[in-house]
């Protein structure tokens, strides 16, 4: 899986606002750069079509091949984290990863069986017995995890990320960032990063684009 | 297969011509036998004579000028009053307090607050009895309220009813997320400079969110010039307001009465343009003279004489509200009551048997009307937000800019244009072009004034949404209607309630809507209020009242109640929490 962005720019009122032409293979985190304002949450927003008004973009977004352009956004595979976990409240921390499940998913399993492999998936980074609580019941580093199983259960084909640990403190940063990091190389998904912390950058080993 | 965002776009569509049409057609409907043209009646020719005939009627300028100055006084009380109140309560404890005095009489239909008034300032009334008392009268007073000629009544209802709007509309502007943080810096800013607080409050934030007023503030105008259900219980009878004399000559038994009533409906909306324009140009005034003010430097301007009317308001809005339904729930339960004694002489639940064995009919069809146009306005606003927010989003500038403007337009369209001026013709096109049973077209003049209001309502809700929810939905390879429907409305179950009790609420309120549009034929809880109301038996009356009151208050307490029940795993295992403390204490 490989997620391209082939002459990308942005534009803002039809001024061109930020460039970026860069190759993610799997299992790779590229970091971009930049200070606030410079529009990296507008790229994010273009690479999974949910661009809107003023803003605009020429170039091609191309993922495993395919060019995603005209792609609806629901379509394409792309999964996204933010700052804040934005865990769904009127469900469950179990209802919450169930809901990310692909169709494909509900149709070879019984209820049983995926509330089974929720809970595995909970008890393996550390939140077992978990399920059926309430989200805001959960620390701000527990919803984090939480939030990354669910994008992850939607078996997406590349991963966004969008300053994702701005929120946390600088001990619980640390271990939240190797972990998500490790994972996303465990799983060989591609990987891009918008922020404005070097460390970040840093952490994620992998190219760093500054804008 | 339809796909969703197209239906939503449609959507959209329909309730931009849902609520203009209708009103588009009621003036047309109305212009044209005010102008000479009614072939039913045998003319077929344009003329102004209608007009000219129109002018000799007795006192018809008098009736004009009532309708204004009773809307323009009240109005302009009312607003002075929440501007008062907000500046003298706005870092105040007891703002929440007011909050929740206020909200009930927001919902408290127009008729219901105009009975419930009549009951204390009526001749046996508790504010007659008190003055008896104290001059040891034995004899009921010759008040000049109710029906005084000037109006006086009318005005007092009009702004009872109006401060809670406005209060409550600037308090929704007031805590808008951003906005609130960024008031409360100008304002410890200024206070900083040594203003006092609510000097503060006048000169730095209420030019901030005035412009967010006016408009509301414009509709509750035109609607005050133009309300007939008020002036019929309360006001002057000879001549009456404008409003009530149109009415009285649609409903006349001579057809030919018909030219004149259009002519007058046709000149009600040049009154209702006239109290606007006469707003526009008095807001100016006060702008400049406001700017004045501003900048002269004083630190405690208007402090003391702003705090002495909102006090005195907060007081007077509290006593009136306890006198009400108290002498209301006191009357309807009342056996023989002499003048002058304070209290009843026995307590009998009579009243209640007999009204209520009479409202029978008229509450399921109030209920099942309010609820319908409650659910369809619902589902259409909720709609056409989603075209908003989906479809408008993805287009041009030029093209969401024409979108909102029409939307903006066809929303205030039923709040500015007085219901006597289009319902008239709207019942007649009914009836000419329309086919259809009576209560469909009841059903359709209920939603054009539902609507603008659930949309308001959700609309704030809707937009305050974070985006990023929908967009992770998106990115979990959810589509737009499964974000819709899995997503979004159970994060807007609240706010959803809310706006249904709202739209049943204005459902439930409306009087001219549903006498007009039903011919008579349909009875609700408020027709058949306004109807006891006229007639000899204040007990009857005073069940009315309080069924009417009941009734959307018990919408309201179910919005209220429900989103702890559902789509809430945090409530849930709360309760689940408590269930099992309990029964640790229990055994």
């Amino acid at each position: 899986m490989t997620l391209a962005l082939n002459n990308l720019t942005i534009y803002r009122h039809g001024e061109p606002l930020l460039s970026i032409d860069v190759t993610v293979p799997p299992g790779q985190v590229v970091a971009v750069m930049g200070p606030s304002g410079a529009g990296k949450s507008t790229l994010l927003d273009a690479i999974c079509g949910q661009l809107s008004d003023p803003f605009s973009y020429s170039g091609d977004i191309i993922l495993n091949d395919q060019r995603m352009n005209t792609v609806a956004a629901h379509r394409r595979n792309m999964g996204i984290l933010y700052q804040d976990a934005l865990l769904f409240e009127h469900m469950t921390v179990g209802e919450n990863i169930a809901f990310a499940l692909p169709r494909h998913v509900h149709a070879k399993t019984t209820a049983a069986e995926r509330h089974e492999q929720i809970a595995e998936q909970l008890s393996s980074v550390g939140l077992a017995d978990l399920q059926d609580r309430a989200v805001q019941t959960l620390s701000g580093g527990q919803q984090a995890r939480v939030a990354l199983l669910r994008t992850l259960a939607a078996q997406p084909a590349a991963v966004l990320l969008d300053e994702p640990f701005a929120r946390l403190d600088a001990a619980r940063k640390d271990q939240l960032r190797h972990w998500v990091f490790d994972t996303i190389v465990q799983r060989g998904l591609p990987a891009l990063m918008v922020t404005h912390d070097p460390n970040d950058a840093q952490a994620a080993g992998g190219p760093v684009i500054e804008v | 297969m339809l796909r969703f965002p197209v239906i939503a776009l449609a959507v959209r569509w329909i309730f931009i011509s849902v609520l203009s049409l209708p009103i588009i057609a009621g003036v047309v409907g109305v212009m044209l036998p005010a102008f000479g043209y009614f072939p039913a009646l045998g003319q077929d020719t344009f003329s102004l004579s209608v007009f000219a005939e129109l002018w000799q009627v007795e006192g018809i300028g008098r009736m004009a000028w009532l309708s204004f100055f009773t809307g323009v006084t009240a109005t302009g009380l009312a607003a002075l009053l929440a501007i008062a109140l907000l500046a003298t309560f706005y870092q105040h404890s007891g703002l929440h307090t007011l909050q929740r005095l206020l909200s009930p009489l927001l919902v408290l239909p127009h008729a219901a607050a105009a009975i419930a008034l009549l009951f204390i300032l009526a001749p046996s009334g508790w504010a007659a009895r008190i003055g008896a008392m104290i001059t040891g009268d034995v004899l009921t007073p010759q008040w000049a309220l109710p029906y005084d000629p000037h109006g006086v009544a009318v005005i007092l209802a009009l702004a009872l009813k109006e401060l809670p709007f406005i209060f409550l509309m600037a308090l929704s502007v007031l805590t808008q997320p951003q906005l609130q943080t960024r008031l409360h810096k100008h304002i410890k800013c200024a206070q900083a400079m040594g203003y006092a607080t609510v000097t503060a409050f006048i000169k730095v934030a209420l030019p901030i969110i005035y412009p967010h007023l006016r408009l509301p503030v414009l509709a509750v105008l035109a609607y005050a010039t133009a309300n007939v259900e008020i002036p019929l219980l309360l006001g002057p009878n000879n001549p009456p307001t404008l409003a009530v004399v149109v009415l009285q000559w649609f409903n006349h038994v001579d057809l030919s009465m018909r030219f004149q009533a259009s002519a007058a409906a046709v000149l009600q909306l040049l009154v209702t343009l006239a109290a606007l324009a006469s707003w526009w140009l008095a807001e100016q005034i006060v702008a400049s003279w406001a700017k004045r003010m501003r900048l002269s430097g004083q630190r405690n301007q208007l402090s003391s004489v702003i705090q002495v009317f909102a006090w005195t308001g907060a007081l007077l809005f509290v006593i009136t509200g306890v006198l009400m339904l108290t002498s209301l729930v006191v009357w309807s339960v009342a056996t023989y009551w002499t003048f002058p004694a304070l209290l009843p002489e026995g307590v009998t639940l009579l009243h209640w048997q007999t009204a209520l064995t009479a409202l029978t009919q008229p509450l399921i069809t109030t209920l099942v009307l309010g609820i319908a146009v409650s659910l369809v306005a619902v589902t259409v606003a909720l709609l056409a937000l989603e075209a908003e927010a989906g479809f408008m989003s993805k287009r041009t500038a030029r093209w969401q800019q024409w979108d909102k403007i029409a939307v903006n337009i066809t929303l205030y369209l039923p709040l500015l244009v007085p219901g006597v001026a289009f319902l008239f013709g709207l019942v007649w096109f009914q009836q000419r072009w329309l086919a259809g049973s009576v209560i469909t077209h009841v059903f359709v003049s209920h939603l054009i004034y539902v609507l603008p209001y659930v949309f308001i309502s959700l609309a704030v809700a809707y937009r305050r949404l974070d985006p990023r929810y929908m967009k992770v939905a998106s990115g979990l390879s959810k589509s737009p209607w499964q974000v819709f429907w899995q997503v979004k409305l159970p994060m807007l179950f609240g706010p959803v309630l809310i706006a249904m009790a709202l739209g049943m609420a204005i459902s439930f309120s409306q009087y001219l809507p549903t006498l007009l549009s039903g011919g008579g034929r349909i009875t609700t809880v408020t027709t058949e209020a306004v109807a006891v109301a006229a007639g000899s038996s204040q007990r009857l009356s005073a069940v009315y009242v309080l069924v009417q009151v009941m009734l959307p208050l018990s919408g309201f307490a179910l919005a209220w109640y429900l989103p702890g029940r559902f789509f809430n795993p945090a409530a849930r295992a709360k309760r689940r929490q408590k269930r099992i403390a309990a029964n640790d204490t229990g055994t």
